[in-house]
């Protein structure tokens, strides 16, 4: 059970700021993910901790100690690879015992060490294997088995999953998670699949360019981004810019694509440009004298998901917009037809145009 | 960079010990050589040298010779290598995996023993000549230009196969049926789209030929009699007793290694823009030919492997054949071999033993260097990875010449003994062993390292227990390669040798000026066993028979 605090953190290559200035805490036992797209600077932050790139400015505790400083090797950190990294050469509880023989620890101690982790990933009596029998998702559990045996500080994750398919990847991410959970590790994860973030995460950051954008719960990065670039990384959202118009009090009008959209409150003064941001599952199929707020808009294409129907619209001016309606809905109107999208004002975020 | 502690000052170490080396001896020697082509007779600076040999006809019809043979092999050799390499690559011809091994052999055989082969056969009392002669049948003369094309033809055209093959085999498969989809016909997909793509492999290929040719010194000194070549001349005007002119081959030196160092940047600089074989991820099918093309093709591709290693194939037969002086009889014997080596087995050491200290040196130095350059990208090691190329376009008798003046005196005396051929070797082998050794480090997914070091074992442990041990197989197979082609090697040795270290090659390069060619085709023999047999045995070991390593 250790805590993780960066402090100011920076890394540049040339001229790029890689890391730039990030400073977390990381709670015990907490799974905390670093999710942005690729260049934002997470895998940098993470092989800092992991002592594979230097500490340019900043530091690293885990708990009072502070570890930048220490080599890679003596960090006492359990790290999973992308591409699992197992070594060939050696056989399934080889690959497991390797830490250990490493720390000296005696043949019967690592033996039973390494037939428990084995068993833990669920892959008992697998140890005299070698790499080249295993499947892609066997070789995962072994190198979390490596990984977890040497009862590491902290556990870092380097997207894990992106070498499985879909299908085992929710499978993994569960197991992942259970194991983390039960053993109480603080673990770092880092991902650019954002669904994988909020599915595994006890917190999340959002990094781009090097800077966080933003550090919150799940539930809070998805309801409520506070910057426009995390509202459109965390899933598909309608981002429409728009120009502020008249102010009732408690809503605000705000003209978008040839119609008026009311958003909550005062969000600026008239006749400045603003970005909305309008999650397409938050607008509804109304039928027409429905009470609420509406817009109207033509339909141009259906996809059926599922689960969810997708609908494809235009506003008036012919700016695209998205609906996510329920699967099993009904809906009549052909491509071509009018549609009438009902919505929340408070559903609605507003941020400043870029 | 902290948190590598040893393992840095490891690769540092191992950077500047290579740029200290290669600065020694290689560039050193090299600028002797060119410092000596700057003078003029009273030892004032000048480029006079220069100026009489570009004045001078026969130094002139000297680099044309030179010149136009290397261009005519390269375009044989591609001529005859791609048809080649398609089959090998899209036809199911029998006996293919014999046939790639079998391909591979004529890069390690010595060349000049190939040439002797048609001195043998075809020269002016050549066994062919003789019996066709005998019912009235003349014979074309071999000697010059045309034997010294067909050799090199012969030789060299693996350079332009290997990778040609590799690069029809990197084609994906859907590249192909998109054409065939459009519209193209099996003829017109080969033409517009197959040929281009391979071409960059081709030509990175055939410049590799024009290269060998310019520095190869045997097969001249076997089939060019007086005519001037450029290698030739450069060994006649250092070595020559009567007419030796340091200014002048070195002049001429400079002249050779300027024109294949600009070759070798202009096959860089190409391939540096077109790299568009990708990797398939579905192989190309063999393509269904139907009888009669299949039984040409079949014909095709064994009738060139066959016919490029008939010459050593027939000095092996020869060198068990009596002869009475220079008259050959049908009885078979070994008295060849015994009065070849005459009580002394002394060559046959020497030659195993320069080619195992070579190996074993060129291998222990370029695992570290080839890891480095891989792993270690830096200012340092940039200029490495240039400098470790610079023996590619050094012939042996320009490198040997340089070597012979840099340490004949001073403070650092080399001459006469085994180290200067090791080095040598070493020198000139260096970037085989840094390119085998940089293809295996590739393979090896950096994060196995990053993963033992997070599992606890220091970078230098790391380095030692897991990446070592990773890289073996493909060491022993770099190192025999060398071993192979020291074993083969004459133009530095020729400059290099005292009696006391002379190897085989140099044992038939004088069996070869003497008048007993029994002797000569034995030597040539056991040069032949010497690096076909190694070889042989890699391939049936390591089951590499692509010639990746060449």
């Amino acid at each position: 059970m250790t805590a993780i605090r960066l402090d100011a953190l920076t890394r540049t290559f040339g001229t790029v700021r890689a890391v730039d200035d990030i400073s977390l805490t990381i709670a015990e036992g907490e799974l905390f993910t670093l999710l942005g797209p690729s260049g934002c600077g997470k895998t940098t932050l993470l092989r800092m901790i992991a002592g594979f790139c230097d500490v340019e400015r900043g530091s690293i505790w885990f708990g009072d100690k502070r570890i930048d400083q220490l080599p890679a090797h003596q960090r006492n950190i359990g790290m999973v690879f992308q591409n699992y990294a197992i070594f060939p050469n050696l056989t399934v509880a080889d690959n497991v015992a390797y830490g250990l023989k490493a720390r000296k620890v005696d043949r019967r101690e690592t033996d039973r060490r390494v037939a428990e982790a084995l068993e833990m990933v669920q892959l008992p009596n697998h140890g005299a294997r070698w790499p080249h029998e295993l499947s892609g998702g066997q070789l995962q559990r072994v190198a979390i088995a490596r990984s977890l045996v040497i009862k590491p500080a902290v556990l870092l994750f380097d997207e894990p999953l992106s070498n499985l398919d879909a299908q085992l990847r929710t499978h993994m991410r569960v197991e992942i998670r259970q194991l983390q959970k039960s053993l109480g590790l603080t673990a770092v994860y880092v991902t650019h699949d954002q669904e994988e973030a909020l599915a595994i995460s006890d917190r999340i950051a959002v990094l781009r360019g090097g800077r966080i954008e933003q550090v919150g719960s799940p539930e809070a990065i998805y309801r409520t981004p506070e910057t426009a670039f995390v509202g459109s990384f965390m899933g598909a959202t309608n981002m429409l810019s728009g120009v502020i118009g008249t102010s009732d009090g408690s809503t605000t009008g705000v003209l978008v694509g040839g119609i008026e959209l009311r958003v909550p409150g005062e969000v600026g003064a008239a006749g400045e440009r603003v970005l909305l941001s309008i999650r397409p599952e938050t607008l509804r199929l109304v039928e027409d004298g429905a009470p609420g707020h509406q817009v109207a808009a033509r339909l141009t294409l259906r996809e059926f998901l599922g689960p969810i129907l997708r609908l494809h619209a235009t506003l008036p001016d012919g700016t695209a917009i998205r609906v996510a309606a329920l699967g099993g809905q009904m809906v009549r109107t052909e491509p071509g037809g009018d549609l009438l999208l009902g919505y929340d004002p408070t559903q609605i975020l507003v941020y400043p145009a870029p | 960079m902290i948190g590598f502690g040893g393992l840095n000052a490891f690769r540092t170490g191992v950077t500047l010990l290579a740029l200290a080396f290669l600065a020694l001896f290689l560039l050193y020697p090299l600028w002797i050589v060119l410092e000596a082509s700057l003078h003029d007779a009273h030892g004032a600076w000048s480029l006079a040298p220069y100026a009489k040999i570009l004045a001078s006809r026969y130094y002139v019809g000297s680099l044309d010779n030179s010149l136009i043979a290397g261009a005519l092999s390269m375009v044989c050799a591609t001529a005859i290598g791609v048809p080649l390499a398609f089959c090998m690559a899209r036809v199911d011809v029998p006996g293919k995996s014999l046939l790639m091994t079998l391909a591979s052999l004529p890069l390690v055989l010595p060349s000049f023993v190939g040439a002797y082969a048609l001195v043998l056969l075809f020269g002016h009392v050549g066994v062919i000549t003789v019996a066709l002669r005998s019912i009235g049948l003349p014979v074309g003369d071999i000697y010059g230009l045309s034997g010294i094309v067909i050799v090199f033809t012969l030789t060299l055209y693996p350079y332009v196969l290997m990778p040609t093959v590799a690069g029809f085999k990197a084609i994906d498969v859907s590249v192909e049926e998109a054409a065939r989809n459009l519209g193209a016909s099996r003829w017109r997909v080969f033409r517009t789209v197959l040929l281009p793509i391979v071409v960059p492999s081709v030509l990175a290929g055939a410049l590799l030929v024009f290269i060998e040719t310019l520095e190869n010194f045997g097969v001249p000194s076997v089939l060019a009699e007086d005519r001037p070549f450029l290698s030739l001349d450069i060994f006649k005007l250092f070595a020559g007793e009567s007419d030796s002119n340091p200014a002048a081959a070195g002049a001429l030196s400079t002249m050779l290694v300027g024109i294949t160092i600009a070759v070798l940047l202009l096959q860089r600089r190409y391939l540096a823009k077109r790299r568009f074989a990708t990797g398939a991820r579905r192989a190309p099918p063999t393509i269904l030919l139907s009888r009669p093309w299949l039984l040409l093709a079949t014909a095709y591709a064994w009738g060139v492997v066959l016919l490029s290693l008939l010459p050593f194939g027939a000095v092996l037969v020869i060198s068990f054949l009596h002869f009475s002086g220079p008259v050959l009889s049908w009885r078979f014997g070994l008295d060849n071999y015994a009065t070849l080596l005459h009580g002394s087995y002394q060559p046959l050491y020497n030659t195993g033993i320069l080619a195992t200290a070579a190996a074993l040196a060129a291998t222990l130095f370029g695992a570290p260097i080839g890891y480095v350059l891989v792993r270690h990208r830096g200012k340092l090691s940039t200029l490495l990875d240039v400098v470790a190329i610079v023996p590619f376009a050094v012939s042996g008798t320009v490198l040997g010449i340089g070597m012979i003046i840099a340490f004949n005196s001073g403070w650092l005396v080399l001459t006469g003994g085994w180290l200067i051929l090791v080095l040598a070797y070493v020198v000139r082998k260096l970037p085989f062993s840094i390119r085998s050794a940089s293809a295996i480090v590739h393979q090896i997914d950096p994060s196995l390292e990053e993963a033992s070091i997070n599992l606890g074992v220091s970078p230098l442990k790391t380095f030692v227990t897991l990446t070592v041990p990773l890289m073996a197989g493909g060491l022993v197979g770099g190192m025999v390669l060398v071993w192979v082609t020291v074993a083969a090697e004459l133009s530095s040795t020729i400059v290099l040798y005292s009696s006391r270290w002379a190897t085989m090659t140099v044992l038939m390069f004088q069996a070869l000026e003497g008048t007993a060619p029994g002797q000569s085709a034995a030597a040539a023999s056991i040069l032949i066993l010497f690096t076909a047999v190694p070889l042989l045995l890699v391939y049936r070991f390591l089951r590499r028979q692509d010639g990746s390593l060449l």
